[in-house]
């Protein structure tokens, strides 16, 4: 079995010696990026590990495993006041992703370099919109709109809607840079106008891969807005903070075990969907 | 009717059935039926939460008016500071051993959780399928707020949380890229004779090498982007200054602390991207 190295020095032909020398310099490389992330590992232990940890206060082995323990076991009677926040946190997740595909729309039309109507204007601000949406974390996402609409549902699903409309818009507007531009010819050249072309050449062509997208992305919006409640954005979240805070311990497991739930319910709900779509 | 039209004339001429449609009959019910379920949820979803439609147009306004009055400008000395930067380098390292950890474990559960590749079908497949899933499913913060709780504050329990949470995203990706592989080399070595563990090394690993190392640097990227809030519940890094800026009300330096994020992520993206590339090229 050749490994893929060799197919390709084999392919341009070079003599055994050339192709001695590559691999030794390629070697040679290899080891000092080995080397330099060695290093890395060694002083970022040192540091974040070693000095950063407060050893007195996490005591021996057996005291650590102590404070884990507190969270063996299950708070049944927590279940019924569970089946409500793990609702909302499922619709916010719905209803976050809706207004993500929404949001996206725009954001893919503009920054897919074939189809954005203006390029040195619309493609760059597309691209920053969905960097901007990607870079800051769901939770910064929620703090924000928690100042700006106040507590409740609203922000999270605003934040969810905000973060995935990065990852769908940056999918979408790649899945229609790389269509078969052959029924967009043919749409133009039998007189359909811009929107038509749209309707019926691209998006035949590139809607069951968004979707795909929309599930996945809606799959891991659920996890997210089961934490958007430590910052006050409703669901599972404020529950699960509340009982960290109560130092009801077992609490907190039955709180990750109803996310766990949700989670379970999303990945059943997204395998139809997926094998619907395709 | 006046049929001026040839091509209109042969298309009433054809029978009803011969009409393109995407869904025939009963296709075309169900399809129409989930969509009617999906809006109809999601309206009820609405109502459910109790979300004031009509105050979202006024929303904007008070956005920009919020972002213009409180949030501009960033204070931007007080990102530039010598402790600010300090922890950004703990970030980063922090994000670093959590990706590498993360992908040292997620090797075994790649392996194991492919299907096409793992030592038993039967136990050991759905057992690192579970694990990877359970990694994955339970969100980074909630591995850190745990890993606070057991450990106390500091690094350790930031570097723990974020090597469970690249564990589950990277085993997940290595398993598929695994499953993804061409069996031929592997039945070669298997008919030669190899065992598991050689067939691992030298019938897999060549093939997905470039591959787990693109996966592998987009953990970094990911994990990079996780560290910066995991100090939101004390488990080091800069997300502990963003945290004090909230809890302050100093909105100006929360602005600035996030301008910093998107700049050091955006950073973290080009390398991630260059290195992926460079990659990608050595293949």
């Amino acid at each position: 079995m050749l490994s893929t190295l060799d197919t390709d020095l084999r392919r341009t032909a070079l003599s055994a010696d050339e192709v001695l020398a590559i691999r030794r310099r390629r070697r040679w490389s290899m080891l000092a990026v080995v080397a330099a992330l060695t290093v890395m590992v060694v002083w970022s232990i040192d540091v974040t590990v070693i000095e950063d940890t407060d050893w007195e206060r996490m005591g021996s082995v057996a005291s650590v495993l102590e404070s884990a323990g507190r969270f063996m076991g299950v708070d049944w009677a927590l279940f019924p006041d569970l089946v409500k926040p793990a609702i909302e946190t499922f619709m916010i997740a719905c209803l976050g992703t809706l207004l993500g595909v929404i949001i996206c729309i725009p954001a893919a039309w503009f920054g897919a370099m074939n189809i954005t109507p203006f390029k040195p204007l619309t493609y760059p601000l597309a691209r920053l919109m969905m960097t901007l949406s990607r870079s800051i974390h769901e939770i910064v996402w929620a703090l924000f709109f928690v100042a700006v609409v106040g507590l409740g549902a609203m922000a999270g699903i605003f934040a969810l809607a905000v973060r995935s409309v990065g990852f769908i818009a940056k999918m979408s507007a790649e899945a229609i840079e790389d269509i078969n531009p052959g029924p967009v010819e043919a749409i133009r050249a039998v007189g359909g106008n811009g929107f038509q072309v749209l309707r019926y050449a691209i998006l035949p062509q590139v809607l069951p891969q968004i979707l795909g997208v929309i599930v996945f992305e809606w799959e891991i919006n659920i996890r997210r807005s089961a934490i958007l409640g430590l910052v006050g954005a409703g669901g599972l979240g404020l529950v699960f903070f509340r009982q960290m805070n109560t130092f009801n311990f077992p609490g907190v497991t039955t709180v990750i075990i109803a996310i766990l739930g949700i989670i379970l319910v999303g990945e059943v709900v997204s395998y139809f969907a997926r094998k619907a779509v395709i | 009717m006046k049929a001026a039209n040839p091509v209109e004339a042969d298309r009433a001429a054809l029978p009803r059935d011969l009409h393109w449609q995407r869904y025939k009959y009963p296709e075309s019910l169900y399809s129409y039926g989930a969509w009617i379920v999906v809006l109809s949820f999601l309206a009820f979803s609405v109502e459910y939460l109790s979300i004031p439609l009509e105050r979202i147009p006024a929303m904007f306004e008070r956005m920009a008016a919020v972002i213009a009055s409180r949030y501009y400008p960033p204070d931007i000395e007080y990102v530039m500071d010598r402790d600010y930067l300090d922890y950004v380098v703990q970030t980063i390292q922090m994000a670093y051993l959590g990706a590498l950890f993360g992908l040292l474990l997620s090797v075994p559960l790649g392996w194991f959780g492919s299907f096409n590749m793992t030592p038993s079908r039967r136990f050991v497949y759905p057992v690192a399928r579970l694990f990877t899933m359970g990694f994955r499913a339970v969100h980074e913060m909630i591995w850190a707020i745990l890993f606070v709780s057991i450990l106390g504050f500091g690094m350790l329990p930031g570097v723990l949380a974020l090597t469970f949470f690249c564990a589950g995203f990277a085993g997940k990706l290595f398993a598929e890229e695994i499953e993804a592989i061409n069996m031929g080399p592997v039945e070669a070595m298997r008919a030669a004779g190899a065992n598991l563990f050689q067939t691992m090394v030298f019938g897999v690993f060549p093939q997905v090498r470039v591959a787990f190392t693109g996966i592998g640097i987009y953990t970094w990227d990911v994990a990079f982007r996780a560290a910066t809030v995991v100090g939101f519940v004390g488990a080091g890094g800069m997300g502990w200054y963003l945290k004090r800026a909230v809890l302050q009300i100093e909105t100006e330096r929360v602005a600035a602390i996030i301008l910093s994020i998107v700049i050091l992520v955006l950073i973290s993206e080009v390398l991630s991207a260059f290195a992926r590339d460079r990659v990608m090229r050595m293949k």
